[in-house]
């Protein structure tokens, strides 16, 4: 295939008046003409149109108001696709069994070791050649709001991923290791399909490897059918150097009960989105959000469920921890469209500033375009009680490990419905390691 | 045990303790009563270490170590222990690993070994027993959802498992029905030993039917008024505190 295939040239998207394009979207563009073209061809290119005339978000993006990316805009990306050094696999934070997932690749051995019984994993470089109808379907339609900027770019760049179907209810988690190997930009993708009545537990972990700047730009879909019930969990466990954004999107039938936690315990720049659509009767969404800036990391988190049918309901919990000079940010939305009466939602935000230079910002916003419906939002960010405090000091525990107890306390309502077989504990210990004084906080639980 | 010699202190910039003199000997029980806002839990509340007030002047010794050098959970871990007119709820901190981490920090103090899991169960669950509070407060938060009185058991079952030597109990006395009062002061009273002391502040007359104090005194504008023996609280019981109050303004 030939360059000029492609419309998306630097020249088509400054005549269309977007703003002068940084290194980061020249690069991205360079890795598009640098692709061959293969099934869906078309639907990618309008999606790499659609992201270049529009450009990188910036802070006049309604939900990038928070997040200024210049710095990952000045930087040049190289394609991260394909080239797996062997020793990120080698990645510590790795539980077997699990799915290693490289710079967007998955690896062909964890896969075969992986199957089961109402459990089908299918690379997407296979999907796409074998039924591209059915990934169209989840590729479409294109959007063009901004929180889902980035996803446009992952329709257009995605080089695999995985498509994942459950038909049957698995005993065990299904485990996913997402690895991005820098110096690079990788994509990757993963689809999900609940068929209805079925039940799984899947946990995304997205580690880094090297010290190289790296830029992940991941994109996961899931569809939950009539009654499902998925558990999923997506952990950022980024290196000091690591930029990533995050899409989840999440679309649920009548009856399909979702849990979705979002943890981020690494990275320096962290952008997460959940659009979570409630469409049927019965649709019910729990949404946690347990996050730690640490250090000087910037993690923004949008959060939006749409309620666009009756007697559903979505509950929205976050915790977050700020200390050194980070900065976190959440945002929730709940939409309740035109006839989805008796619909419930709460939102519940609590921040916890751990020092003077850290900063938490909260907005839990509600858009209600129907009667008869019952939501609640409430957002609190403050320090650690100095009365508890206290009383623990009068008690003669030292300063440190009292403040570690009391966060640790803070971060309860969430780790507690996190299910053991999920890797509750190895998630634990993690975030304790973020805390001050954790070997002792160990000790006393 | 404590000699606390003309201290004042100050919070928001109102003075509210106006030169304290108390002498505490070692084995002895004294009663510290007096108006609602006289300074009774200010005063506990700068001897356990509270930065919040700004102290003006006077000093405090604690078994002759300036006490008032020291920041709060060094003071507890030299002996000192303050029961909470008002315990601080503090969900999702557990009561017993609070409990396991203050007689661990006392103990590592004192280079003593950790306390074993397994006897410190057994420690509690005894004590526990002793103060008749049912094993469920095991499993619970530090006073979470506790009741007035459960919350006063809580602070004497504290008392008693770090065993201190000076115990500063203030109204540990109020909001508890007549069995919980036997209870209480049969809790103090157990710790009742020629190398230990008591401060009770209390407003009532009857925990000094339970618990006989060595010294009782008045606490009132900032400073001690009038002191004596048990016999100034049944004094004070009939005639309430304004004669003192007059009879020092002639
Ligand atoms: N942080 C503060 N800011 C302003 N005033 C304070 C503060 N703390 C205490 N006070 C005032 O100091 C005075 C003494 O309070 P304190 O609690 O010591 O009284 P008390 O003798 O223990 O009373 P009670 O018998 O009611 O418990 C009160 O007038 C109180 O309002
Ligand atoms: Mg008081």
């Amino acid at each position: 295939m030939s360059a000029t295939a492609h419309s998306a040239s630097p020249a088509t998207a400054a005549a269309a008046g977007a703003a002068p394009q940084s290194a980061a979207l020249r690069s991205f563009e360079a890795q598009w003409h640098a692709r061959r073209a293969g099934p869906l061809h078309a639907l990618r290119e309008s999606a790499m149109q659609r992201f270049v005339q529009l450009g990188l978000p910036t802070m006049r993006d309604e939900t990038w108001r928070y997040t200024n990316l210049r710095a990952l805009a000045a930087h040049a990306y190289v394609d991260a696709a394909g080239d797996a050094p062997a020793a990120a696999l080698q990645s510590d934070s790795l539980r077997s069994p699990a799915l290693r997932i490289v710079n967007g690749v998955p690896c062909a051995a964890d896969r075969a070791r992986l199957l089961e019984n109402g459990l089908e994993i299918m690379p997407l470089s296979e999907l796409l050649r074998g039924d591209p109808v059915l990934l169209r379907g989840f590729l479409e339609p294109l959007s063009d709001a901004d929180q889902q900027r980035w996803a446009l770019l992952n329709t257009a760049l995605f080089v695999d991923g995985l498509y994942i179907r459950i038909t049957a209810r698995l005993a065990a988690p299904l485990r996913l290791v997402h690895v991005t190997a820098g110096p690079g930009a990788a994509h990757p993708r993963v689809i999900i399909e609940a068929a209805p009545g079925s039940a799984a537990t899947i946990v995304e972990e997205h580690v880094s490897h090297g010290d190289a700047d790296s830029l992940c730009n991941s994109v996961t879909q899931i569809a939950a059918g009539a009654g499902a019930e998925i558990e999923h969990y997506r952990i950022f466990r980024g290196g000091p150097r690591a930029a990533h954004i995050d899409t989840l999107d999440i679309r649920q039938a009548g009856g399909s009960r979702c849990k979705q936690f979002t943890i981020c315990l690494g990275g320096a720049l962290l952008r997460t989105n959940l659009e979570a659509r409630l469409e049927a009767a019965g649709a019910a969404l729990d949404s946690y959000a347990l996050l730690v800036g640490h250090g000087s990391r910037h993690a923004d988190c949008v959060n939006i469920a749409t309620h666009s049918a009756p007697d559903t309901r979505s509950r929205q919990t976050a915790r977050i921890i700020a200390s050194g000079d980070s900065r976190v940010i959440f945002n929730s939305k709940v939409i309740v469209c035109t006839g989805a009466v008796r619909s419930e939602s709460m939102q519940s935000c609590r921040g916890l500033l751990m020092s003077p230079a850290a900063e938490i910002d909260t907005r839990p916003q509600l858009e209600i375009h129907t009667d008869e419906v019952k939501c609640a939002h409430g957002a609190t960010t403050g320090r650690l009680d100095p009365d508890m405090l206290f009383y623990m000091l009068s008690r003669g525990l030292d300063r440190r490990t009292a403040q570690s107890l009391l966060v640790y306390a803070f971060l309860a309502d969430v780790m507690t419905d996190m299910s053991p077989a999920a890797g509750r504990d190895s998630i634990d210990s993690a975030l304790l390691a973020q805390l001050p004084e954790s070997d002792l906080l160990r000790g006393l639980r | 045990m404590l000699k606390i010699s003309n201290l004042t202190a100050r919070v928001a910039g109102k003075n509210i303790l106006n030169g304290v003199d108390l002498e505490v000997n070692a084995g002895e029980i004294h009663a510290l009563m007096g108006p609602n806002g006289s300074g009774k839990s200010t005063l506990a509340q700068i001897l356990a270490g509270r930065e919040d007030y700004e102290i003006t002047g006077g000093s405090v010794l604690f078994e002759g170590r300036d006490l008032l050098a020291l920041p709060p959970e060094e003071r507890a871990r030299a002996g000192l222990f303050l029961g909470f007119q008002y315990p601080v709820e503090i969900p999702g901190v557990n009561n017993v690993y609070l409990l396991k981490a203050a007689l661990n920090a006392k103990r590592k103090a004192a280079g003593e070994p950790e306390v074993d899991a397994y006897e410190f169960l057994a420690l509690i669950k005894q004590k526990m027993k002793f103060m008749q509070m049912s094993e469920s407060f095991l499993t619970r938060g530090v006073n979470e959802g506790f009741s007035g009185g459960e919350k006063k058991r809580n602070e004497v079952l504290q008392m008693l498992v770090l065993e201190p030597k000076l115990a500063i109990l203030d109204e540990t006395d109020s909001g508890l029905d007549i069995d919980a009062l036997k209870v209480v002061s049969n809790g103090v009273n157990s710790l009742r030993d020629p190398h230990r002391s008591v401060v009770l502040v209390t407003h009532y007359q009857r925990l000094l039917d339970y618990i006989v104090p060595d010294r009782v005194h008045v606490f009132s504008g900032g400073r001690i008024l009038k002191s004596g023996d048990k016999s100034l609280a049944l004094e004070l019981e009939k005639r309430g505190y304004d004669w003192l109050q007059e009879s020092r303004v002639a």
